[in-house]
């Protein structure tokens, strides 16, 4: 059961966020573990760790204290063995530029963050459930930004 | 290089100088040479008659031999024969006279020498006479064969005389003649000539009449024009100066001394007076462009600061031109510009436009804060709400369960109040990229957005075909997603909305009122709706940010709607105008240049 739980990693500074997704997380029916780092620099420590298991989805806040979530962007694409790590990126922020930006830099889903814990929910299991394959396929800049049905 | 009139008449004027010069030698040299012919027709004359004369005596000499001898025979007195005894001497004499006159004419010598023959018979005549008068020798039949034979040699000697005198007068004719005909033919000649030099010299005078009138307007326009340049360049703060490269002489224009600080022609300039002027932190780029400007002919404008002597700092601009003057001498060229009130407020407009950027990344920052700062506590707001759940709401009192959901709506309206002022703010410093955009494709993409509520309202919009533009693509959606959104939002709630959108093509100058009158083709956009409408006296203040007609709980908004409208169009340089008449529905226009 444990070996076939989605490995779940968000960056977020916000301590409130972090209860917030983990709290939706918990009632979420898809088997997850949620792992949490707190800033850019911590979250690129823990990716570069030796023996370190990837993660299967990589939230990622921009407004991050020490390293943004873009430069973590940047670094992970670079980097060989992180670059295939589907990331989505997690920001209050809905600026053009930052979608704009994002996107070009190869993250795989925009998501803005809700302020709705039910919309969070809805998020976090439309998320899980993707089809990554078929989506990043067939990623255009239409539905890079995640808009709910 | 035109700078110096050219006078072509000069060379003319030379040849008419030249030609009237050489018409006078020769004019002179005819009247010298008709002196001469004169002089030898005189002495011709002379000749003539002193030989004439000559030959006179000569004749009366032996008339006078013959006389004396008739008288000797006769009386034989010898008193008769003193005439006789001296016409021997005088007819000696004329001979001599006459060889030395006819020297020049060996046919008259020939006719002297026989004229000396027969005048020798004559003698030997007289002697044989003398001898057969005598009256011891006397013979009268040998006298009178000798007087006879005396008479027949006078009669030749005359006869030969009249000859010669003949001759003589002959070739004084034929001179003469010859003479006349040149002397007679030279008057014409030397009157036309002399007319002809005479027009010469009039012809040159009017030409240097002529040329002196144009020297003196040309004069005066030059004086005009050096004090037209003098005045403007006293008016436009510059000043000129010329270095004659050839004699290395360097002039100043007087406001050059003016604008050193200095009177006119208060120093005479030399090469490196200048550079003295130039302040210290620019002397040397100053040197390098003088030298340079030798080599390239040309000097791009050079900035540099000048120290007047009160050390007064001014801002000079130059530039300069090698120049070659009729002559061939280059001259150089320069102009100097005081620029310094135009450099103090270029540093002012620069120092402004630096307090601008300055505010504006303010505003970009404040726009982060916006979107970042204050909506992430909003947000956490609105989150914790949420998770209130109705379990909970179920212990707490009618009161606090009111209390949270007016935190709920209050929160919510802050939201859209947050998010329509970063979308006001955002159309203005967001980067404009004017794209070649079909506006069709934008309409329905701004009527997708609005679906939800097109279906809701079961509202009907008709579409004229819309023209492709270079437009902000976004932006222009968001016009068209705000205008039928406020359609929608206040149409009236027992009709169905109906909204029309019509294009047309007009000119500016149709109208004045709204925009520049300068015949650029604009596209007229309208939507007019059957809504509520507004008393059209609002129809200016509709578009101000935060203005509204309704309260918001009849109408939820915030305001900025509309106000973001009217950016967008002044974004894209076009107008828009809103009119309506209360209870029968509204009409926005929009102007779009083409």
């Amino acid at each position: 059961m444990q070996k076939n739980a989605l490995h779940i990693l968000l960056a977020d500074d916000d301590e409130d966020d972090r209860l917030f997704f983990k709290d939706a997380f918990e009632e979420v029916r898809v088997q997850t573990k949620v792992t949490f780092v707190h800033d850019g620099l911590q979250l690129m420590e823990h990716l570069m760790q030796p023996d370190v298991k990837l993660p299967d989805i990589l939230f990622l806040d921009l407004n991050m204290p020490k390293k943004t979530g873009k430069e973590c962007l940047i670094e992970i694409k670079k980097t060989e063995h992180l670059k295939n790590i589907i990331i989505a990126i997690y920001s209050t922020s809905s600026s053009e530029e930052d979608i704009e930006d994002t996107f070009i830099e190869g993250a795989n889903i925009y998501i803005k963050k809700p302020s709705d814990f039910n919309t969070l929910k809805k998020i976090i299991n439309e998320v899980v459930t993707l089809n990554w394959h078929y989506h990043t396929s067939g990623l255009n800049r239409d539905n890079f930004l995640l808009r709910l049905k | 290089m035109k700078w110096i009139p050219k006078f072509n008449s000069s060379n003319s004027l030379r040849v008419i100088f030249v030609i009237a010069v050489f018409i006078l030698l020769f004019l002179s040299s005819i009247a010298y040479k008709h002196n001469q012919d004169l002089n030898e027709s005189s002495k011709l004359v002379m000749h003539t008659y002193e030989i004439n004369i000559q030959l006179e005596r000569l004749m009366s000499a032996i008339k006078d031999a013959e006389t004396g001898q008739r008288g000797y025979i006769i009386t034989r007195n010898g008193r008769f024969l003193t005439p006789y005894i001296y016409s021997r001497d005088k007819v000696n004499t004329s001979f001599i006279t006459l060889k030395k006159l006819t020297a020049d004419n060996p046919k008259q010598q020939k006719n002297l020498q026989k004229l000396f023959g027969l005048i020798t018979q004559r003698f030997t005549s007289f002697e044989n006479c003398f001898k057969y008068s005598n009256p011891q020798t006397y013979d009268k039949r040998k006298l009178d064969n000798h007087m006879f034979g005396g008479r027949i040699l006078m009669d030749n000697i005359r006869f030969q005389v009249d000859e010669m005198n003949d001759i003589e007068k002959r070739y004084q004719q034929k001179r003469l003649k010859i003479y006349d005909q040149e002397i007679s033919l030279s008057p014409v000649f030397s009157i036309s000539l002399f007319l002809t030099a005479l027009i010469f010299i009039i012809l040159s005078y009017r030409q240097i009449s002529k040329d002196i009138k144009r020297l003196k307007i040309f004069n005066k326009k030059l004086l005009i024009s050096s004090r037209l340049m003098a005045e403007s360049e006293v008016i436009g703060k510059f000043s000129t100066w010329q270095w004659d490269l050839d004699l290395n002489k360097i002039d100043y224009s007087d406001n050059q001394y003016r604008l050193l600080g200095f009177k006119p022609n208060a120093f005479v300039p030399e090469k490196d007076t200048f550079l003295n002027f130039v302040h210290p932190d620019d002397k040397e780029a100053v040197a390098k462009s003088m030298e340079g400007i030798v080599n390239k002919k040309q000097l791009p404008f050079i900035y540099y600061k000048i120290t007047l002597p009160n050390n007064e700092i001014r801002y000079f601009k130059s530039t300069g031109k090698l120049l070659t003057d009729q002559q061939g001498s280059q001259i150089l060229l320069g102009i100097n510009f005081d620029i310094t009130d135009e450099h103090l407020l270029n540093i002012e407009l620069q120092e402004r436009n630096r307090e601008l950027e300055k505010s504006n990344q303010e505003l970009a920052s404040f726009n982060h804060v916006a979107s970042h700062d204050l909506q992430e506590p909003l947000r956490k707001i609105q989150t914790f709400i949420s998770r209130v759940s109705d379990a909970d709401k179920a212990v707490l009192s009618d009161s606090a369960k009111d209390y949270i959901s007016k935190i709920e709506v209050s929160a919510k309206r802050m939201r859209v109040l947050i998010d329509d002022l970063l979308l006001f703010s955002r159309t203005n410093t967001t980067k404009k990229e004017f794209i070649k955009s079909n506006l069709n494709e934008l309409l329905e993409n701004a009527k997708s957005e609005l679906t939800e509520i097109i279906d809701e309202k079961k509202a009907t919009i008709t579409v004229s075909k819309l023209p492709k533009l270079d437009v902000i693509p976004y932006q222009i959606e968001q016009l068209f997603i705000n205008l039928i959104g406020n359609s929608l939002k206040y149409s009236k709630p027992d009709i169905r909305p109906e909204i029309d959108i019509v294009t047309e093509k007009v000119s500016s100058k149709d109208y004045p009122d709204l925009l520049e009158p300068n015949s650029k083709k604009f596209y007229k956009i309208t939507f007019s709706d059957n809504g509520m409408g507004f008393d059209s006296q609002f129809k200016e203040t509709i578009f101000i940010l935060f203005q509204r007609l309704h309260s918001k709980t009849d109408y939820p908004g915030t305001g900025i709607g509309l106000a973001i409208c009217k950016k967008i169009v002044e974004n894209h340089k076009g107008h828009i105008t809103a009119d309506s008449i209360l209870g029968k529905g509204s009409v926005f226009t929009v102007f779009l240049p083409e």
